[in-house]
């Protein structure tokens, strides 16, 4: 009988032991993040600054002994694990492959824009990955069905032009604006932009009409043309979407062609404004209606630095330019301070416990790129809102920038027509 | 509309001869195809950007500047490549991936060097606003480009057909062994074509922030391709037919641009299988061993 209760004894003490081993989870010695870069090639100037804003939290976090992350109750060293897509889609592929089938990294951050992002997300879905994506914005990947995708750093792209259309709608007939011409790259990015433009202008019914509406490649640097036949279409406003390189080309052949629109819409003049005035040149951003992001907007951040922080930051730990400050640096820099909030905050390093925490900041979460809101359901962006400004001419060689819708947020009086 | 596009595809065509002349030369000459074409019209984008940056100089005195130190770094670059390449079995073919490969190269060392951002020289250093051809209005640039190409193709006649390496070129062009034979000096006749060439890319990249908007490390390889196509539509070997190349491949772009706009950057792969299914010695139909 004595043994018999011994060894009942040394079994429910086993088994608590064995229960107990279980329970304590073990600690990393530090977390793996992966991503990609493209260094060369066409995204570039757009994935650079993303990475080197993420770099910058990666080192700040370091500095501090890690990253806390509340499943385990420390903070935790970063491995920042990235390589070179050279913004080439089948590269990146088997790269984002690596990344988790060799290096098994526990979180997995895409490279900038909607093309690189695409290769992305069927990968990270059928690993069961959450995708941190920074800013590909294409609103194709976002839907219901896919919870293995969270965009941080920007609206998604039905968002992002919102206030466009918006503006031609509701100042559109006050300022007599009745012909429209849309004219938008072929990708993910801007092709969904123009879409919902578009839609929203007939649905309107304030009568204005898209006169012209055409998509060019994405790789077109030649627009004289293009620009020939806009003007052939008579339009009180043109709307002109793509990426740096085509509204670099798009607003130094229309200066050069000397043709002149009333009121011209493009996208990145307000988010590189330096860049572009050393490109285009001053004049010929003179009277541009364009984006305001986070990089001008000086948002006031609740969490991480504010805009003069980390551009000070930003100069101090990337002196020479090489890599220009901009709206991606935001970008890259708040994707890290998003993970920073959501490791703090999940209760496991569960890939979708870690999505349901960058969720759960949806509203909450005020940095330098504005408030921070995500749509559970799809994890498309649908915070960090673009105002839309305008260009205009200060001193004798200088700009200024304005915003000038939403009303709210406007600070001075727009100029249409363009003179 | 019509007449425009017409008018536009002919001055950016003519650019096009200019950006494909030395890749001709280089081709019917020595007989490499040099995919490391448009990357060294990206470092004479390049040069001219910082020439004007750093000292203000005028696109039209960077071309010459150009033209010169590329065709002066070329020499010793053909002497380190290509008579090694000369000596294979397949030279064409090796010539091929050896250029792919410094191609590869030169974009990574441009991109550490420059950066990622793309970059331009402003308009005003043309110092001419848009131009009026028969009552419309087109961008200096291209009627700059299209002048530098017209003397351009006239200095490649001119040196083909009115000086002795000219017709010693000629010679190598219509039969290698035979120019050996004779006596000769075929490497020294090939490494003055291939500095020529070289020197006429890095001149036409002089004119890319003007006719692209802007220039960056990443933009060589489109160009060689666009090059080859108006080389290999014109007629390979054959200056001329690089200038009917770049007519035909400017015309047809803004013909593309102006009416199926969204499929305008399929026009060079697609006029590359036209022409080799329908008439793969160019539009000239001169085989490139008879110059």
């Amino acid at each position: 009988m004595a043994m018999r209760k011994i060894f009942f004894i040394f079994f429910v003490a086993s088994l608590v032991a064995v229960a107990c081993r279980a329970g304590a989870t073990e600690v990393p010695k530090q977390i793996k993040i992966g991503t990609l870069y493209a260094s060369s090639g066409t995204f570039a100037p757009l994935s650079m600054p993303v990475h080197y804003g993420l770099k910058l939290w990666v080192d700040r976090m370091n500095a501090e002994g890690g990253v806390y992350i509340k499943a385990y109750g420390k903070r935790i060293p970063i491995k920042l694990i990235s390589y070179d897509d050279q913004s080439n889609t089948a590269t990146a592929a088997s790269l984002y492959d690596q990344l988790i089938t060799q290096d098994k990294v526990n979180i997995l951050i895409a490279d900038a824009g909607s093309v690189l992002t695409s290769v992305a997300l069927p990968i990270a879905r059928e690993h069961k990955m959450l995708l941190i994506d920074p800013i590909g914005i294409g609103a194709p990947f976002f839907t219901p069905d896919s919870p293995y995708i969270v965009l941080i750093g920007g609206p998604v792209s039905t968002i992002w032009c919102k206030n466009i259309h918006e503006f031609i709608t509701d100042e559109g007939p006050k300022l007599g604006i009745k012909r429209v011409a849309i004219l938008y790259s072929t990708n993910d990015f801007t092709g969904t932009q123009a879409n919902t433009i578009r839609k929203a202008i007939e649905k309107s019914r304030t009568g204005i009409k898209v006169v012209y509406d055409q998509g060019v490649p994405t790789s077109t640097t030649s627009y004289t043309v293009i620009i020939n036949g806009i003007k052939a279409a008579k339009p009180d406003a043109v709307i002109e979407l793509g990426y740096p390189i085509n509204d670099i080309s798009f607003l130094r052949n229309l200066r050069e062609s000397g043709v002149k629109f009333k009121w011209l819409f493009t996208s990145y003049p307000g988010m590189e404004t330096e860049h572009f005035e050393k490109t285009v040149g001053v004049k010929g951003l003179y009277y541009v209606y364009t984006d305001m992001p986070a990089s001008i907007m000086n948002y006031k951040a609740a969490f991480g630095m504010s805009l003069p922080e980390f551009h000070a930051a930003w100069n101090k730990q990337y002196p020479g330019g090489k890599v220009g400050f901009d709206f991606n640096s935001v970008v890259g820099y708040t994707t890290g301070l998003v993970l920073e909030k959501a490791l703090g905050s999940a209760a496991s390093m569960d890939q979708l416990a870690l999505r349901q925490a960058i969720v759960g900041l949806s509203g909450k979460l005020k940095t330098l790129d504005g408030t921070f809101a995500v749509d559970p359901k799809t994890g498309a962006q649908i915070g960090e809102t673009m105002p839309i400004g305008q260009i205009l001419p200060s001193g004798k060689d200088g700009i200024k920038l304005i915003v000038v819708y939403p009303k709210q947020l406007a600070t001075g009086k727009l100029v249409y027509p363009a003179p | 509309m019509l007449g425009y596009t017409i008018l536009a595809g002919l001055l950016f065509g003519l650019y096009f001869s200019l950006v494909g002349l030395g890749l001709n030369l280089v081709f019917g000459v020595v007989r490499i195809v040099n995919l490391a074409h448009g990357d060294f019209l990206m470092l004479g984008a390049f040069s001219a950007y910082w020439l004007f940056s750093l000292f203000a100089v005028s696109p039209f005195i960077s071309v010459v500047l150009v033209f010169v130190g590329f065709s002066i770094i070329a020499w010793p670059l053909y002497y380190l490549l290509v008579p090694r390449l000369m000596a294979t079995k397949d030279p064409e073919m090796l010539s091929l991936i050896l250029f792919f490969g410094f191609s590869q190269v030169i974009e990574a060392l441009a991109t550490i060097a420059f950066g990622t951002s793309d970059r331009s020289i402003p308009g005003r250093a043309l110092h001419m606003g848009p131009c009026r051809l028969f009552g419309q209005n087109y961008p200096a640039s291209w009627i700059v480009g299209a002048v530098v190409s017209a003397a351009a193709v006239l200095f490649i006649y001119l040196y083909l057909y009115h000086t002795t390496k000219g017709y010693l070129s000629r010679a190598v062009m219509a039969h290698r062994e035979e120019a050996v034979a004779s006596g000769i000096n075929v490497n020294r006749v090939c490494a003055i074509a291939f500095s020529i060439g070289v020197g006429l890319a890095a001149a036409a990249g002089v004119f890319a922030p003007f006719i692209f908007g802007s220039i960056n490390p990443a933009m060589g390889v489109n160009i060689t391709i666009t090059s080859l196509t108006v080389i290999v539509v014109g007629s390979l070997g054959n200056p001329l037919g690089t200038v009917l190349g770049g007519l035909t491949y400017g015309i047809s772009l803004m013909f593309m641009q102006t009416y199926f706009s969204s499929w305008a950057n399929l026009l060079a792969y697609v006029m590359l299988i036209l022409i080799l299914l329908i008439r793969p010695s160019g539009l000239l139909g001169r085989s490139v061993r008879y110059a």
